[in-house]
């Protein structure tokens, strides 16, 4: 999948599927900007640039408008614009209806929703003239199927596969793709602190047998964003192991 | 080359234009290449050529040649 040389911008890289894309991108051969609200994320650029790779971070909260613009300077400052933009950043508050906190809910719907809203209008401005660009943005089973407990943050990435499918045929004439990925149950560090038995539960539900890794989704996120997927666009890509929700 | 011209040249650029053609009763969607479309490349040349990055109530804004050059003095990049 050839995403070489392209310049690649991801929120929410400091650690999960966000580390696991920003590192399995810089070895492809992007040059990626990475963005998230913890130093960990410029720990992660060194890290890349010690082993050769072209990357750049940047610490801040993605709903904030400056860091948005800061960010879009800085592809455009380093690497002279931007090719693909990966919204991963995103919070999960989970709540049983009746027990859903509305900050919580908001905050959701700030990071999961508005903060690519304004990204993505940003970003659209850099991406080579004529020659478009690629936009990826994580959902999750829980907008595409509905989830128990997670019916506020369902919502939000809801309303985000809205968003997608719109965008895609809004930007198509500037050769601008717009696809998102929906992973299932993935092996992060917020997962890790579930309990071993809703683990056990969750992962039996799953017809591949065991519970998705960060690198099955940024698999399909770079063949998303890759000129390999150069015909598909709108769509919505569940990467969920056959997940029973 | 100065402020102005660098200016009107995103116009000339964007839409195809001569630069005789570039004016301050120049608006948007007075021609068909400034149409929607149009619009985001010209705020992504002006972006480009003049280091600046426009919020989005400002892209609102920037409706005309006169519009464009009010919008670069704010930013402090045009001091024509």
């Amino acid at each position: 999948m050839s995403v070489a040389g392209k310049t690649v911008l991801i929120t929410g890289a400091s650690r999960g599927i966000g580390a696991t894309l920003a590192e399995e991108f810089a070895r492809a051969g992007a040059k990626v900007v990475l963005s998230a609200r913890t130093a960990g994320v410029q720990a992660l650029a060194e890290r890349l640039r010690a082993a050769g790779q072209a990357a750049e971070a940047l610490t801040g909260d993605v709903t904030d408008d400056a860091q948005a613009k800061a960010l879009l300077q800085l592809c455009r400052a380093k690497f002279g614009g931007l090719d693909v933009l990966v919204n991963n950043a995103g919070v999960l508050v989970p709540g049983k209806l009746g027990m859903v906190r509305m900050e919580d809910a908001r905050r959701m719907f700030e990071v999961n929703v508005l903060a690519v809203i304004n990204l993505t209008q940003y970003a659209i401005r850099l991406f080579p003239k004529g020659k478009g660009g690629s936009i990826v943005n994580l959902a999750s089973i829980a907008g595409t199927q509905g989830v128990d407990g997670l019916a506020a943050y369902g919502a939000s990435k809801a309303a985000l596969v809205g968003f997608t499918r719109a965008a895609a045929k809004e930007l198509a004439p500037q050769k601008i793709r717009v696809n998102a990925v929906a992973p299932g149950f993935v092996e992060t560090d917020m997962t890790r602190q579930f309990p071993a038995e809703v683990v056990t539960r969750t992962v039996a539900g799953v017809r591949l047998g065991r519970i998705g890794q960060p690198a099955d989704v940024a698999r399909a996120v770079i063949f998303l964003a890759s000129d390999d997927a150069a015909y598909i666009t709108g769509q919505i890509l569940g990467v969920d192991g056959s997940m029973a929700c | 080359m100065d402020d102005e011209a660098r200016l009107k040249k995103c116009f000339v650029e964007t839409f195809g234009l001569s630069p005789d053609q570039v004016k301050d009763d120049l608006v948007y969607t007075g021609i068909k290449q400034w149409d929607s479309v149009g619009h985001m490349a010209l705020v992504a040349a002006i972006e480009a050529e003049f280091g600046v990055m426009l919020d989005t109530d400002e892209i609102l804004g920037l409706s005309s040649v006169a519009a464009a050059r009010q919008l670069l003095r704010k930013h402090g990049v045009h001091r024509a």
